[in-house]
């Protein structure tokens, strides 16, 4: 599943902010410094979950940037647990940390 | 001596307005004298963060690490572990879903107890007096069949006839149909109610296995909000987890 002895630190553009069940997702471009650009996808709670954290649908919109610390897939593919987004201006949407999924 | 072979019309009525409003009466004393469980409750320590994961630390109570297997018992947990992998579910089932990441709330009325999770796992806890139904009248289902009573404040709930729990969600405990769980539930506090499950199962344990487990009011949710598993985007591939891409 995700590899939890790795945590990445990824800055890029929301494309899309699904708020969903039974996971929400955030599709976020990030751009390296060399090579082409990706897209990851990084799941989230399911969106009571968010929501009694104090979120809600309109809490990231396409466009926004953020920089986020992912827990990676351990088939290296661009996708990850989400476990801290930040603003462009550095405010923390929520900090977090990945437990063991039962 | 004259006795008249019918009832009056006016005097039926009365007889009727007098039962009902009696009836009504009975159960608005009843229900004044039942506990206030109001609000949305959790696991302690087992609120999501935006993971969906609890923090470090979280316990999980009920997956059964500390229960006394026998020799069967160990057996399934074995089997269980190994096929658990690839498998997914719709919800906790009982008993995980009663120390889950899953807020629930209890609605309690004098006949009966709901206990409904955000998954929409829901438990009927008959406090009308009944027994549970007869062996041939009720067969192993994911929740089972519970009866309840109230001890002063606290709800005492029977459960029997759950189907081996794993089946439902690869988390829960590899108990057998032939399981019975005891819940004694009181809240303590404003915020917290405390319970313990005492479970014996001939087929599985060498003994009781007793759980202790609480509950903390979350205070981030005013409602149950219940939503269909719409956007499941996990999938297995040759062994490994992977997410895929959006539909949009």
């Amino acid at each position: 599943m995700f590899d939890g002895s790795k945590q990445l630190t990824l800055t890029g553009t929301v494309r899309v902010f699904q708020w969903t069940n039974p996971h929400s997702y955030i599709q976020l471009v990030v751009k390296p410094e060399s090579g082409p650009q990706q897209e990851w996808s990084l799941e989230m709670g399911a969106n009571v979950y968010l929501y009694n954290l104090g979120w809600r649908p309109s809490t990231v919109k396409a466009g926004d940037t953020l920089t986020v610390t992912v827990v990676p897939l351990r088939s290296g593919a661009p996708g990850g647990l989400l476990v801290e987004a930040k603003t462009a201006d550095g405010k923390s949407l929520v900090g977090s940390s990945a437990g063991d999924r039962p | 001596m004259n006795v008249p072979k019918t009832i009056p019309q006016r005097t039926l009525r009365c007889l009727v307005f007098s039962v009902v409003v009696s009836a009504i009466a009975s159960l608005a004393v009843q229900a004044q004298s039942l506990p206030d469980w109001q609000g949305v409750w959790i696991a302690e320590g087992l609120t999501p963060e935006i993971s969906g994961f609890p923090g470090p630390g979280a316990q999980y109570k009920l997956l059964g690490q500390t229960a006394p297997w026998n020799e069967q018992g160990m057996a399934r947990v074995r089997v269980a572990q190994a096929n658990q992998a690839d498998q997914k579910a719709d919800g906790w089932g009982f008993p995980l879903m009663m120390n889950a990441a899953a807020p629930l709330q209890f609605l309690i009325a004098p006949h009966e107890t709901l206990i409904i999770n955000v998954y929409r796992d829901v438990r009927h806890v008959y406090t009308d007096g009944r027994d549970h139904p007869a062996a041939g009248d009720r067969w192993p289902t994911t929740w089972g069949d519970s009866v309840g009573r109230w001890e002063g404040d606290t709800l005492v709930i029977d459960t029997v006839s759950v189907r081996d729990p794993n089946r439902y969600f690869f988390s829960n405990p590899p108990l057998s149909d032939q399981a019975h769980y005891v819940e004694r539930l009181r809240k303590t506090g404003s915020d917290r109610i405390e319970s313990t499950m005492t479970i014996e199962d001939p087929v599985t344990l060498t003994g009781p296995w007793v759980v202790e487990l609480d509950y903390v009011r979350l205070t981030g949710l005013d409602r149950l909000i219940h939503d269909a598993y719409d956007n499941d985007r996990n999938e297995v591939e040759d062994g490994l987890f992977k997410i895929v891409p959006p539909k949009e």
